[in-house]
């Protein structure tokens, strides 16, 4: 069988996105496209809350804010998954006009949560359920 | 009535109410909101009431219980959450939940369910106390 006759099947588990983002106007409505297209989501406000979160509970991708507030930032986030031997994906997300030193996908903030929304279903290979 | 026609259907196609949990321990903050998820309740969550009050005044955001622990980081604690809310929005019920005995009487003013719940509770607990609520509203 050669590479070029294998499919990829959708998974069909619901996978589990950890949102970091300081700004709760923007965390809820992402959170919420998340939750609309299917996806399990939990909610940190901060680098010690995701990294709190990221010990007790199995996450497959972080959508991950670079600027957070309080102690801490994304890039402590960021190290402390790298640090895994399963990391999460990633995706990041910040203001600042250039974009970060990191190979994950980036979103320059403001942005569409839809768009976060389908780069996450794009890169754990996730169909949205039928829309009623 | 039997009582299983009062039970909630664990993935209901139309969110039952809008519930805020407002929580600044985030681990128990996500077990309660997925849990009440899982009832078929639309959760948001908040780590601290200045989060809370944004949520409260997104114009496309309308809560209709606020689920919120007393002793908070930041400026204000739940009790002052509770007293905004009935201030600004006294059609959004509220649930407080504090471990210190006597926060009970104090709370009894501001929380229309009646008697503080104390922590630690089940989870079971937070959806007989919003299954409460909910059948208070509708005397009305």
């Amino acid at each position: 069988m050669s590479a070029a006759s294998v499919t990829v099947l959708p998974r069909r588990t619901p996978p589990t996105i950890l949102v970091v983002e300081g700004d709760i106007r923007i965390r809820y409505r992402v959170s919420d496209e998340l939750r609309a297209w299917g996806f399990k989501v939990l909610e940190a406000g901060s680098a010690p809350e995701a990294l709190t979160v990221l010990d007790a509970v199995p996450v497959d991708l972080l959508v991950l804010a670079l600027d957070l507030p309080g102690d801490g930032s994304g890039w402590d986030v960021v190290r402390h998954i790298r640090e895994r031997p399963a990391p999460p994906k990633l995706i990041v997300t910040s203001g600042e006009t250039d974009p970060p030193d990191t190979p994950e996908p980036f979103v320059r903030k403001p942005y569409q949560a839809v768009e976060v929304a389908a780069l996450a279903a794009h890169s754990l290979n996730w169909s949205r359920p039928p829309q009623a | 009535m039997s009582t299983s026609s009062t039970h909630l259907s664990a993935k209901a196609d139309t969110p039952l109410q809008t519930i805020l949990v407002v929580e600044d321990e985030v681990l128990i903050r996500l077990v309660i909101a997925e849990y009440l998820r899982e009832c078929g309740y639309r959760v948001h969550e908040a780590v601290s009431a200045e989060e809370a009050i944004l949520i409260l005044q997104a114009p496309e955001v309308s809560i209709d219980i606020v689920f919120s622990d007393v002793e908070m980081q930041g400026a204000m604690d739940g009790f002052g959450l509770a007293r905004w809310i009935r201030a600004n929005m006294p059609d959004t019920q509220v649930i407080l939940t504090s471990g210190a005995d006597r926060s009970a009487d104090i709370a009894g003013t501001l929380c229309e369910a009646g008697p503080l719940m104390k922590k630690p509770y089940h989870t079971q607990e937070v959806v007989d106390r919003i299954k409460q609520l909910k059948a208070t509203a509708r005397r009305f």
